[in-house]
């Protein structure tokens, strides 16, 4: 008996010690990434958190505190009432789909409740930003309204467009490798390249290809990278301020950012669709499920997990993208076109700013890292993983 | 779901109206803000006099020795350059008597020799000797990183003489005294371009004119008639003809604004000074040819020269350094027609041309490194090594001298002969940190401004840009311990 048990016992041992081993040989794994990742990914946050919280300009100057950030939000309190407000937008989204659930009539409830609360969130938001508008840096706010522009106009459409041309070419045509290479090949040329060509397709010149193509349809000549005015002002309709819309000049960034990135969307979306099984199609058709059924109740939540994550990077990257930004604006597009990315850049490197610079590039990575958190929680339920 | 969906984005859409009646469209912003002044120095830049005595003082070089080994960081590209610069070199390190070599190192371009610059600036790793435009230099010495050339440029035994001094074209020899920093000199030009008009001839001609203007209204009309009557020669027949084409670019108003008599700083009080009474009326001026549509944007890089080239635009107004590319342009497609350049029409007695360059600057290191590099400075802007090296570049010699040695160039080139006897009315933009800056984020917008609404109000738009400016100047002082 005493035998077994510490038979037993050098048994246990032997397992934590293989467990020990194994637990080491992961850390040991993983050692290098966590070397590389913490020098070139952690210390470079670590190291600007630091530069920004002092006047650092050509040289390191004294300790400042919050003063490049409060250059930013004007004041603590401006960015509290956004941020409340924005708190109370998810609080009124959690209401109306959760709350009072197991009341009678429930749900109405929900729905007044959190659409009271959508609206004074609504309300408190636009109050914050209108504070921080008025007393924060006004370009760097603007260049959020800018970002966001581009990140909306360029991501549907990159997932749309993607996803169509995924589903053509996933049937059964003829040259589909030729046409996958060829949708590919905007992803792989290098952007700065691709975009001096944009450049000229999109000049101001009459005698341009946007230009000759507008004039088939009898249309006059367009600025295209050289307007600063928003399209809905060309097109007649005068708005002004975030409901203005993008700048024509960033309009032709977005279509570029498109054409970039549709390809690679695409190929990713084949390979979605070659994940789903033949069998729940076969069935569908057997049930009398049309092409548009087929397509919009199997295809659809079946590659969610695929169309989530390039949402995800989708938004990531047009928060952060910067090459064909930089080449394609121009000075007469003033400040339409300048994005987060390109402000950081002009303060860092043309006034020399490090301080104010990395306190902005310390709040565009706060945004972003937010963004993707909100994704994962909205999208990340809706995703099915089969 | 989708109901739920609905209400939930309608909701997001109202606060987003509600938050775009908030932001305000962009409108001419009026004067908000009184200009924050930078502390002045006492004097406005000066050619430095060159000594007629030996100094009384205990001369601190006595005892220095210079370095035996220097580097130097240029940007220099292209097998001509390459070549020339390898040279001028090759002859220091063999000829000169301290036993001097040179390490000649390709840096990048100008930006990436700045990048480069600013984390190694008051270390051992700066280089010797390094390229700069004047407004990089300053930035530099925010940090006081660059050394004071004054210290040299008149020493007896190392300095340059009198002749040597007065032998640079006067507003090269200035440009590199920074009256932010006590008037010191950060640096020496080798070489310098100048913003010239260019011209079709023979269009003018065809317009009834047998010279260039030389005063805006001459221009303005010559402009004028050629939007309204294209040019036989014209190859692209689609584009239609225009007088004048221009690129929203900082050296473009500096331009203008010197030909109606102004300047763009106040090296006296260091302030800049866009909203001069010359700037506005030059700006007045270009916002009348758009709006009679005599004049346009360019419309692509470079696109002026195209355009000229196809006989499509009769004036453009550019650096000299375009020359050979003017050139192939009018060459291009088997039409050529007669060209040349001429100063910008201008309303002071005397032609004002813009010019700039890059400079050789020394970084603050050991004396011996430090006299070691100004012994390099002085032989490469000494003029016959300046002749060697202007031949090879294309760009204009900084001295007067060099004329002599450079009959068979303007033989060759008479736009180059024309651009040449210019360099004497040569008047420079502000050497101050954070100019970029400016350029790019207030004065750039502005000119957009001015071109793009016939109604704006220049005077207006231009008192602003000036307070930008020089709030963003104060901030950029503001390092200077």
């Amino acid at each position: 008996m005493a035998e077994n048990s510490i038979t037993h016992q050098s048994h246990r041992k032997t397992l934590k010690l293989i467990k020990l081993q194994e637990q080491l040989t992961g850390y040991l794994f993983i050692l290098p990434a966590l070397i590389i990742i913490l020098i070139f990914g952690i210390f470079p946050i670590g190291y600007s958190i630091y530069m920004s919280l002092f006047n650092w300009q050509v040289t390191k100057g004294p300790f400042i505190g919050d003063k490049n950030y409060l250059l930013i939000f004007g004041s603590w309190w401006n960015l509290l009432v956004l941020v409340a407000g924005i708190g109370l937008l998810i609080l009124g989204s959690l209401v109306w789909g959760k709350a009072f659930q197991s009341m009678k009539s429930g749900q109405r409830l929900a729905h007044i409740a959190g659409a009271l609360v959508l609206i004074l969130g609504g309300v408190i938001f636009v109050t914050g930003w209108g504070m921080m508008y008025e007393s924060g840096n006004k370009d760097f706010l603007n260049s959020l309204i800018v970002t966001v522009y581009y990140a909306l106009g360029t991501v549907p459409a990159e997932i749309i467009i993607g996803l169509v041309l995924a589903y053509i070419l996933y049937q059964d045509i003829i040259g589909k490798e030729a046409f996958r290479m060829i949708y590919f090949l905007p992803y792989i040329t290098p952007s700065i390249s691709s975009a001096v060509v944009f450049q000229i397709i999109f000049s101001s010149r009459e005698t341009s290809l946007a230009n000759r193509i507008l004039a088939l349809f009898g249309a006059d000549p367009l600025k295209w990278r050289f307007e600063p005015r928003p399209v809905l002002k060309l097109l007649g309709i005068n708005v002004s301020g975030l409901a203005g819309g993008p700048s024509l000049a960033l309009l032709t960034i977005i279509i570029f950012g498109i054409w970039s990135f549709v390809g690679y969307n695409t190929v990713i979306f084949l390979s979605g669709l070659g994940n789903i099984p033949k069998e729940i199609y076969e069935a569908a058709e057997i049930d009398g499920g049309s092409k548009w059924d087929r397509f919009w109740h199997i295809t659809i939540p079946m590659i969610s997990p695929v169309t989530f994550y390039l949402t995800l990077i989708g938004f990531i990257g047009t928060f952060k993208a910067f090459n064909h930004i930089y080449v394609m604006r121009t000075p007469s597009a003033q400040n339409s076109v300048v994005t987060t990315s390109l402000l950081v850049f002009d303060r860092f490197y043309k006034a020399n700013q490090y301080g104010v610079a990395t306190a902005q590039a310390i709040v565009l990575f706060v945004i972003i890292l937010g963004l993707t958190l909100a994704q994962n929680k909205i999208m990340g339920e809706r995703v099915f993983y089969g | 779901m989708r109901r739920t969906s609905v209400l939930f984005v309608a909701v997001i859409l109202i606060a987003s109206l509600v938050l775009g009646a908030c932001a305000k469209a962009t409108e001419a912003p009026a004067p908000t803000e009184a200009p924050v002044k930078t502390e002045a120095p006492t004097e406005a830049p000066v050619v430095t006099e060159a000594p007629t005595e030996a100094p009384t003082e205990v001369d601190p070089w006595a005892d220095v020795v210079p370095a035996k080994e220097i580097v130097w960081w240029h940007q220099h590209t292209g097998s001509k350059r390459e070549a020339a610069i390898a040279k001028i070199v090759e002859d220091f390190n063999k000829t000169n008597p301290y036993g001097i070599t040179v390490k000649a190192e390709y840096a990048g371009d100008y930006g990436d020799i700045f990048n480069k610059m600013l984390p190694i600036l008051n270390t051992p790793d700066v280089p010797d000797v390094v390229v700069g435009y004047q407004n990089q230099v300053a930035t530099y010495q925010l940090a006081n990183a660059m050394f004071d050339m004054n210290e040299l440029i008149n020493h007896p035994k190392y300095g340059l003489t009198k002749e040597e001094q007065e032998d640079f074209f006067p507003g090269f020899f200035a440009q590199d005294v920074l009256s932010l920093f006590n008037n010191q000199r950060l640096g020496l030009a080798p070489n310098r371009s100048m913003e010239v008009m260019y011209y079709n001839m023979d269009w003018l001609k065809e317009l009834g004119y047998d010279a260039p203007p030389t005063t805006p209204e001459q221009f303005k009309e010559m402009a004028c008639k050629a939007a309204k009557t294209p040019f036989s020669g014209a190859t692209e027949g689609e584009a239609s003809p225009i007088g004048y084409e221009l690129s929203i670019d900082t050296s473009r108003f500096a331009s203008w604004t010197f030909a109606f008599g102004g300047d763009m700083f106040d090296y006296t009080a260091n302030q800049f000074t866009l909203n001069s009474d010359a700037a506005v009326q030059a700006w007045t001026f270009i916002q009348s040819l758009f709006a009679e549509g005599c004049a346009r944007l360019v419309t692509e890089n470079y696109g002026d020269q195209t355009d000229f080239g196809n006989g499509t635009l009769l004036f453009s107004v550019g650096s000299s350094s375009g020359l050979p590319y003017y050139g192939d342009a009018v060459a291009a497609d088997g039409t050529p027609f007669e060209w040349s350049v001429a100063a910008i029409p201008h309303t002071t007695p005397d032609p004002v041309q813009n010019v700039y360059g890059a400079s050789v600057s020394i970084p603050k290191s050991t004396p011996e490194r430090e006299l070691a590099a100004w012994l390099f400075v002085k032989y490469y802007t000494s003029a016959d090594v300046n002749a060697e090296w202007a031949k090879a570049s294309g760009y204009f010699p900084v001295k007067q001298s060099v004329a002599a040695k450079f009959q068979d160039v303007f033989d060759a080139n008479p736009a180059y002969k024309t651009a040449f006897d210019l360099l004497k009315f040569g008047k420079f933009e502000p050497p101050v940190p954070g100019y970029d800056f400016v350029r790019d984020n207030v004065i750039e917008p502005v000119m957009t401004n001015i071109v793009d609404d016939p109604t704006a109000d220049v005077k207006a738009l231009l008192d602003q840009a000036n307070i930008d400016a020089n709030a963003i100047l104060a901030e950029q002082m503001a390092q200077v311990k």
